[in-house]
């Protein structure tokens, strides 16, 4: 018991300080209170909610998901309350815990960001921003900013003009160079990045010969994408030096120290929640037990130990 | 808190083709479920399905130390087929009851219970529940019963058991009367008056879609439980969407899992 007090597995992200590296996935975690039930959100390293919009958003016809090998495909359309719905109704209850509120948000044009980032700085109980830059730009005909390393930056820019909250740009792992977008948003002033968002695919209904979701496309995520999501850190880890948050398929605590090990500073679970509402909780019991079992007190001990 | 309850087999049988009846021993701590409820289930310890599938409560029985909790499914995908092949004793993992159950009106004197497939299953759960519960509040209940065929037709005998009339229809007329489970009841409808009968009803799409345009012009109350493919089954995911009405008439969406599955037949849009 002694020994346990001892271990520490605190861990910063810029200025932002977690308890623990574990938060909970943009999209999977609902605005919190969905999982509160099953989860003491106090115990979380910081809950990151389900992407704002400046409006409203009604989301995508069904069917929207999809069990596939390993893994699932959502066309969920980035539905949403919108920010001020968020800010009036959904922040209040997550005030009264103890853990770090980071919030997603996305937009159609820069403008969008800037406004959403801006009523969300004013507000009483957000931590951080993660700016999700895998939704499609309307003025480039749809092209996700997050695809261009300009578009990327220049979003980056907008949100870091109307905000002195730590913001952390979140990639899309639907690109060839994704170094090449996280040095342009390092660049452009984000305090962290954090990736990867889902890997567009689709799944065809053999019997009907229609596709399985109404959207034909949507986002792989799940189990099936830890080895892409664990290539696609390393690849960031070494060409920026802002703290990176990895994100994908992460089912346990062994896939979140793989992420740890190659240098990530904390980790998202997803699609897990669904499997396990308290995945989250067996993500952090279970490092807390690796460190025990190693001796290893500080779990700055462990970041970044890669040995390639 | 809530939990992930840890639950035993105590029977899969295959009760008719591809329709299965699972009973699972769980924990004296599961709460009763309301009828209409569903539960998340998954078999422990393996990567394929992944995720949980929906099914709903199709009885429940609470002994000493122990509940039971039956289940009526028929195989269709992956998911189904998986569970179809569980021996008694292995383990399955079950998060509920889940969601917003049937809404019961002491005010009907008629309930009429319209159930097509597998629709059965939560609709028989609330017979019950009404049998005994409610029994003075109501006089009269009816249960129309539809499937393909006679060997489609499932729970029959279970219905023999509660004090409600019994409709079946089969499509070919292979069993009760010919035809489908909707126009069956438009034929009875005129015998109950609106203002003092509540319909619930379960089952495929095509057949609550034919109901709601039975009903569309009517002052019948209709609840129905749906179905969508589900993720989290606990309202976080967004995954399981239905569209309803909206004062705009721009699209917009609710859960299934937390908002349903049982809504009111006016409130979805059935396109
Ligand atoms: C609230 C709720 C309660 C339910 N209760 C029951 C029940 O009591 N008994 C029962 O047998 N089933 C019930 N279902 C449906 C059940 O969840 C699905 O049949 C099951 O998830 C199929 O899983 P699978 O992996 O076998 O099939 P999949 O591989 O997921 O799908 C196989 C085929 O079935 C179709 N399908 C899958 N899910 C559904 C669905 N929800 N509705 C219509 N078609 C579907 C697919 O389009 C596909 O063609 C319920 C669903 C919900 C949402
Ligand atoms: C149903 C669903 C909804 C999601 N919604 C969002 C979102 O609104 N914003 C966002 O940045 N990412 C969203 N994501 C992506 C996840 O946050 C995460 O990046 C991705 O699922 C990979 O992690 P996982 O494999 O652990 O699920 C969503 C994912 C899922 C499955
Ligand atoms: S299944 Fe996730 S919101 Fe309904």
């Amino acid at each position: 018991m002694a020994e346990t007090e001892q271990i520490n597995m605190s861990v910063k992200i810029g200025r932002l300080k977690l308890k623990n590296p574990v938060m909970t996935a943009s999209g999977t975690f609902g605005y919190g209170e969905e999982y509160a039930d099953y989860v003491d959100l106090n115990k979380l390293g910081a809950v990151v909610v389900k992407g704002l919009s400046l409006k409203p958003r009604a989301g995508n016809p069904p069917p929207r998901v999809m069990e596939t090998p390993g893994g699932m495909l959502n066309a969920v359309g980035l539905q949403n309350v919108g920010v001020e719905a968020f800010i009036s109704e959904k922040l209040p209850f997550l005030r009264k815990y103890d853990t770090k509120v980071i919030v997603n948000i996305y937009g159609e044009n820069y403008d969008e960001y800037k406004k959403v980032t801006r009523k969300l700085s004013a507000a009483k109980g957000v931590h951080a921003v993660e700016v999700n830059i895998s939704c499609p730009n309307v003025k480039k005909g749809g092209l996700s900013f997050g695809a261009d390393p300009k578009t990327a930056a220049t979003v980056t820019r907008k949100v870091k003009e109307v905000t002195d909250l730590p913001v952390i740009v979140k990639l899309t792992p639907n690109v060839t160079d994704i170094a090449a977008i996280a040095v342009a948003v390092e660049k452009a002033g984000a305090d962290a990045i954090s990736l990867i968002n889902t890997i567009t695919g689709m799944s065809v209904d053999i019997f009907t010969g229609r596709p399985h979701l109404k959207n034909i496309t949507g986002g792989l995520s799940g189990p099936a994408i830890k080895p892409v999501a664990l290539r696609m850190v390393w690849q960031v880890l070494q060409n920026v030096s802002i703290p990176v948050i990895g994100i994908g398929g992460i089912m346990n605590a062994e896939d979140a120290l793989e992420f740890l090990i190659i240098g990530a500073k904390a980790v998202q679970i997803g699609t897990a929640n669904f499997i396990n509402p308290q995945a989250t909780m067996e993500v952090i019991g279970g490092i807390k037990r690796y460190m025990e079992m190693t001796g290893i007190k500080n779990i700055s001990k462990i970041i970044g130990t890669f040995k390639a | 808190m809530k939990n992930v309850y840890i639950g035993e087999i105590l029977k899969n049988e295959e009760i008719a083709q591809d329709c299965f009846l699972m009973r699972v021993a769980l924990h004296v701590s599961f709460p009763d479920p309301a009828a209409g409820q569903f539960v998340m289930v998954r078999v422990s310890g393996i990567a394929e399905p992944l995720l949980a599938r929906p099914f709903s409560v199709y009885s429940f029985e609470r002994q000493n130390n122990s509940c039971a909790l039956d289940i009526l499914y028929r195989v269709l995908g992956r998911g189904t087929q998986v569970m179809a092949g569980l021996l008694n004793g292995t383990q399955v993992e079950i998060l509920g009851p889940l969601g917003q159950g049937f809404e019961i009106k002491q005010n009907k004197k008629n309930i009429i219970l319209v159930g097509g497939g597998m629709g059965v299953a939560p609709l028989t759960y609330l017979a019950l529940h009404l049998n005994n519960y409610m029994c003075s509040s109501f006089s009269t209940m009816y249960f129309y019963l539809g499937a393909q065929n006679d060997e489609a037709l499932i729970g029959v005998d279970e219905l023999k058991k509660l004090s409600c009339t019994a409709i079946t229809c089969t499509d070919d007329g292979s069993r009760g009367e010919k035809g489908l489970v909707t126009q069956i009841l438009l034929k009875d409808l005129k015998k109950f008056s609106p203002e003092e009968t509540m319909i619930y009803a379960c089952g495929p799409k095509p057949m609550l879609k034919a109901l709601a345009k039975i009903l569309r012009k009517t002052k019948y109350s209709c609840q129905v439980s749906l179905e969508e493919k589900m993720a989290c089954g606990v309202g976080a995911c967004l995954g399981c969407a239905v569209p309803v009405k909206s004062r705009n008439s721009k699209p917009a969406y609710k859960r299934v899992c937390a908002d349903g599955p049982v809504f009111d037949i006016n409130e979805i849009v059935w396109k």
